[in-house]
């Protein structure tokens, strides 16, 4: 059987690799330490990148939320959860850790009803840069009453949520910076509320999930 | 909630929709976005800036193509328009890989028979090595030996022939055998090196 040179065996690699072997080519191979060689390396290679596609990471929860942010900002979605946070800071009982949150949220919604700028009461942006500090320091106090009294009997629960708590308490670090660079920039703002917003739902959560006394 | 009611529901604006959207796909993008750009932080920028215009045109997707191939699609065109944007010039798939290597010159000889890479590339040595590849390669080995795509399906998302992935994928894996071999060969030198040192103290 006549043999191919190395550069023709170079046509039969990609095939060789995904099995379909040409007996030219097992002939060549046999004779070739050169193409051997590649061949092997060739098919660690697949190997090794296939080993780094299974240690894939999920992107970090805040890309979500920058974007979930970014498309309510352009409204390309409806039904968010806002609202529904709005929703919930109104019912008739409120948590007793979100209390504070909630009380500051009533005052800023009774300062935007008798200020100058009229806007619609289920938009929180009207809120004004000097409640950001109160409801930041509520949300820190809801915060801390929270997890002093948060138990729940599996500690993966209570190791996910606390990590959860550390990557939204950063976001809300980097948002206030930019607030803080540029206080007029709405979209800073919004992505703040945003953070805010993420925090009183992670708390809610530890609240609904928590087998302490707020979870009861 | 099924792929497909998830697009149409997001055609229509559905929060809950564009949310099981992100939550299906984002994984591949942040690692191929990542893959390519080899930085956490601007990996997170791309995925978001892919996801954005994915939700932008999401009322024009008609399903000629597969869903996960149109994201790809953006995908890709986000990461190499920000390498192009950094690198400061205007390029092309052809010119973001090597054209040297095209225009038919000397092959190179790479690696010698005594090196073998079997069992001595650890992830942070691949990871590494891609990261040296010129945009076009990278692209081109990520979709295709890291993420499974086929050579049909890349030609798609890249928007390039068949046989332009498959050489482009070619290339690729003699680069980074040539980088693999280079390391190799630079830990031996060094091993040699600290035994030296130390058969010198005795």
């Amino acid at each position: 059987m006549a043999t191919m040179d190395c550069n023709e065996f170079l046509h039969h690699l990609e095939p060789w690799l995904e099995g379909s072997q040409h007996p030219e080519a097992r002939v060549h191979l046999h004779d070739c330490s050169h193409c051997r060689g590649l061949v092997e390396d060739f098919g660690a290679l697949q190997t090794a990148a296939r080993e780094l596609s299974a240690a894939d990471p999920e992107p970090p929860a805040r890309v979500w939320a920058s974007l979930r942010a970014q498309l309510e900002q352009e409204g390309l979605i409806r039904g968010g959860r806002r609202t529904n946070w709005l929703h919930g800071l109104f019912a008739p009982i409120p948590r007793p850790a979100l209390a504070g949150a909630y009380l500051a949220l009533l005052i800023a919604a009774a300062f935007a009803v008798s200020g100058p700028i009229h806007r619609r009461v289920n938009d929180y942006r009207w809120i004004e840069g000097n409640q950001t500090s109160a409801l930041s320091a509520q949300l820190d106090t809801a915060e801390q009453n929270t997890v002093a009294s948060f138990h729940h009997a599996n500690p993966a629960v209570t190791a996910s949520l606390h990590e959860n708590l550390a990557i939204v308490d950063n976001y809300i670090t980097l948002c206030e910076k930019s607030v803080r660079e540029d206080p007029q920039n709405e979209v800073a703002r919004d992505y703040l509320y945003t953070a805010y917003q993420q925090k009183a739902d992670l708390l809610a959560q530890m609240t609904d999930r928590g087998d302490g006394d707020y979870g009861r | 909630m099924p792929e497909a009611q998830a697009i149409r529901l997001a055609q229509q604006g559905d929060a809950a929709a564009f949310e099981r959207l992100y939550r299906l796909h984002s994984r591949r993008v942040y690692s191929l976005c990542l893959r390519m750009v080899g930085n956490t932080a601007e990996a997170e920028d791309l995925t978001q800036e892919a996801f954005l215009q994915l939700f932008r045109k999401i009322a024009t997707f008609r399903g000629e193509s597969a869903f996960s191939t149109w994201l790809h699609r953006l995908s890709v065109n986000v990461v190499l328009m920000r390498l192009r944007k950094k690198s400061g010039t205007e390029t092309s798939l052809e010119e973001v890989t090597e054209p040297d290597e095209d225009s038919g010159g000397p092959r190179r000889d790479f690696g010698g028979p005594d090196l073998r890479l079997s069992g001595s590339i650890d992830r942070v040595n691949l990871q590494r090595a891609v990261d040296q590849l010129p945009p076009g390669y990278k692209s081109v080995f990520v979709l295709h030996d890291v993420q499974g795509y086929e050579h049909n399906e890349i030609a798609e998302i890249m928007s390039c022939s068949i046989g332009n992935s498959k050489s482009q994928l070619h290339k690729a894996r003699m680069r980074l055998r040539e980088l693999l071999h280079e390391a190799l060969r630079s830990k031996a030198r060094e091993e040699r090196k600290a035994a030296g040192n130390a058969g010198g103290e005795d």
